[in-house]
């Protein structure tokens, strides 16, 4: 097994997963709370990775992370060909779905008892640590598993922006591919075999979390 | 007025009509009545902060929670700082908290159970504080809300149809402990409803609204003995309105024509804009035998013929075609006078009909 792979996609997995939740949480938040022009022209942007060719929005990162962006020249963000790369192509692949998901749980929630907890003498944070995150934990958790496990699948973005380089940014997806060119089956084969169950046991939770979802409220009826 | 003293004064253009209200509430239980969609919710809203009025002010025992005037600064207090209980219609429970975490959510530090089981047994509930809110009936889960509306030491409470969903027995049960509470604590209370019966359990004070407009703002003898125009008559559904010319009036009766009949009122109606407008209660309407000698003084003596009947637990309710081809509508205990067809003769004494001040 390559376990140096192993642990670099957990990494940036977790780490992508991490600015899923922050970001993803945030924009389901504005767009469940908030009506703006181009409101759709938005909802339509953060939905593109899951229908453009990972290729594509590689090449946007480049150009975002590359040498004359803003970005670089402002913030320092020198981070092409570094595993960080790699975890941010993964989070936004892993955006549309982890929006998605939350912003149903969020707007699924009775505005009125949003509003019973700003009477009640809450705040925006206070209401959404105590209130909105609590009632709509299954949807975020299940989006959250989602766009994980989209990052954690991530291929094609990744590898142009982070490279293929072993033990510096080469992930599971990665290291199978080299070891099928290199005709290492063997390898693959136990590769192919580990990403196959993490996938499996995140949709498998998913979908738990929805029905349990589901038979809660139907016990919750009058 | 009591210490505690709410004032508002707003205007919001809506999407039908424009609400404008102006209103003072002392500690007591003003009902906000009017038919769904008059702008009562509205109102509540833009007292607890989640609507903003175009324009006015909205001041609590001195504190401005809110002022937007053409010219001067403007003051809008977020609803979390406006310590203003408010119990919605369908309860607004947290789902995931027991009662007692619902009804310690407001406690700083929300640890403070003593508190907020004080708060449980003075509604009856402490044997419930730890069911969540799907585990309890209706009636319990307004106590709850409640309970937690009381919790963070608001003077101000308001209250959204909070019992129409409920039984009649359960209904009348919260309005009594709504009652004895506010005479406890001395709430200042704006209570929302469209159900008449709810407004004349519950109310000290009734302000009748219609498309954003008060109407009258009264007791509520007043209201029913002096209406101040037909509208609020209909709001109310009174029974029996009628519109009337004056023929006549001196210092201390009058006299007008209903259609054609000639109908006799025990004060004066010099001032009054013609035509005027008043109604009849039933109970002010005696139904008596065809044959009674239309015995003098000063009441009004009319006839017609029963066109319908109903009971109505002990007496029965009919409905009486005019001479002049109005119809009226009167109770009665005896049931022969009642027969669809059967002549009947009215007695209406000469205050019992009730004229509105415009």
């Amino acid at each position: 097994m390559n376990w140096e792979a192993v642990r670099l996609s957990l990494q940036v997995t977790l780490v992508a997963t991490t600015v899923l939740f922050v970001f993803g949480l945030t924009i389901a938040l504005v767009l469940v709370r908030f009506e703006f022009r181009g409101k759709i022209v938005v909802e339509t942007l953060i939905n593109l990775p899951l229908v453009l060719p990972p290729s594509v929005v590689g090449y946007y990162l480049l150009l975002a992370l590359g040498r004359n962006s803003p970005l670089v020249e402002w913030f320092h963000l020198q981070i092409l060909f570094t595993w960080p790369a790699a975890a941010i192509a993964s989070a936004v692949v892993g955006l549309p779905l982890m929006v998605q998901a939350s912003r149903a749980a969020i707007a699924g929630i009775d505005p009125v008892i949003e509003n019973a907890a700003r009477t009640l003498g809450s705040g925006e944070l206070e209401l959404l640590r105590r209130v909105t995150l609590p009632l709509a934990r299954r949807g975020v958790l299940a989006g959250l598993i989602l766009g994980g496990a989209r990052a954690l699948g991530e291929f094609g973005a990744t590898l142009m922006i982070a490279g293929n380089i072993p033990g510096k940014t080469q992930t599971l997806p990665l290291a199978i591919y080299d070891a099928v060119q290199s005709r290492r089956y063997e390898l693959a084969n136990r590769m192919v075999l580990m990403m196959t169950v993490m996938a499996f046991l995140g949709l498998w939770l998913v979908r738990r979390l929805e029905n349990s979802d589901r038979s809660r409220r139907i016990s919750t009826m009058p | 007025m009591t210490p505690s003293h709410l004032q508002i004064r707003i205007e919001k253009r809506l999407s039908n009509f424009k609400l404008n209200v102006d209103l003072a509430i002392g500690a007591e239980i003003l009902v906000l009545f009017g038919p769904s969609g008059a702008g009562k919710t509205q109102t509540l809203n833009a007292v607890a902060g989640l609507l903003t009025p175009d324009i006015g002010e909205i001041i609590f025992d001195g504190t401005t929670l809110f002022r937007r005037e053409v010219q001067g600064e403007v003051v809008n207090l977020p609803a979390r700082m406006r310590r203003i209980g408010y119990v919605f219609q369908q309860y607004a429970l947290f789902p995931h908290m027991t009662a007692l975490q619902n009804v310690a959510y407001p406690l700083k530090p929300p640890s403070d159970r003593n508190r907020a089981l004080d708060l449980l047994s003075q509604m009856h509930l402490e044997d419930l504080a730890d069911r969540y809110p799907h585990e309890l009936s209706g009636g319990q889960q307004q106590r709850v809300a409640i309970a937690r509306a009381l919790a963070a030491d608001s003077k101000v409470l308001l209250l959204d149809e909070p019992f129409s969903a409920l039984d009649q027995p359960i209904r009348q049960r919260l309005h009594a402990e709504l009652r004895s509470l506010q005479a406890q604590t001395g709430l200042v209370v704006l209570y929302v409803t469209h159900n008449l019966e709810d407004a004349l359990t519950v109310g000290h004070r009734l302000a009748i609204l219609n498309e954003g407009k008060l109407e009258q703002v009264a007791g509520i003898d007043e209201i029913f003995l002096r209406p101040a125009n037909r509208k609020v008559m209909e709001i109310l559904g009174l029974p029996n309105i009628i519109e009337a010319r004056i023929i006549e009036s001196s210092s201390d009766h009058a006299l007008i024509d209903w259609n054609g009949l000639k109908m006799r009122i025990g004060h004066s109606l010099t001032g009054y804009e013609a035509p005027i407008s008043g109604y009849i209660p039933p109970s002010e309407i005696e139904l008596i035998a065809p044959s009674a000698i239309s015995g003098g003084g000063d009441a009004n003596y009319l006839s017609g013929h029963v066109i319908s009947s109903r009971p109505s637990g002990g007496y029965h309710r009919v409905v009486i075609r005019l001479e002049n081809g109005s119809e009226i509508e009167a109770v009665t205990r005896k049931a022969d006078a009642a027969n669809p067809g059967s002549s009947v003769r009215l007695r209406i004494s000469e205050g019992g009909i009730i004229v509105s001040r415009k």
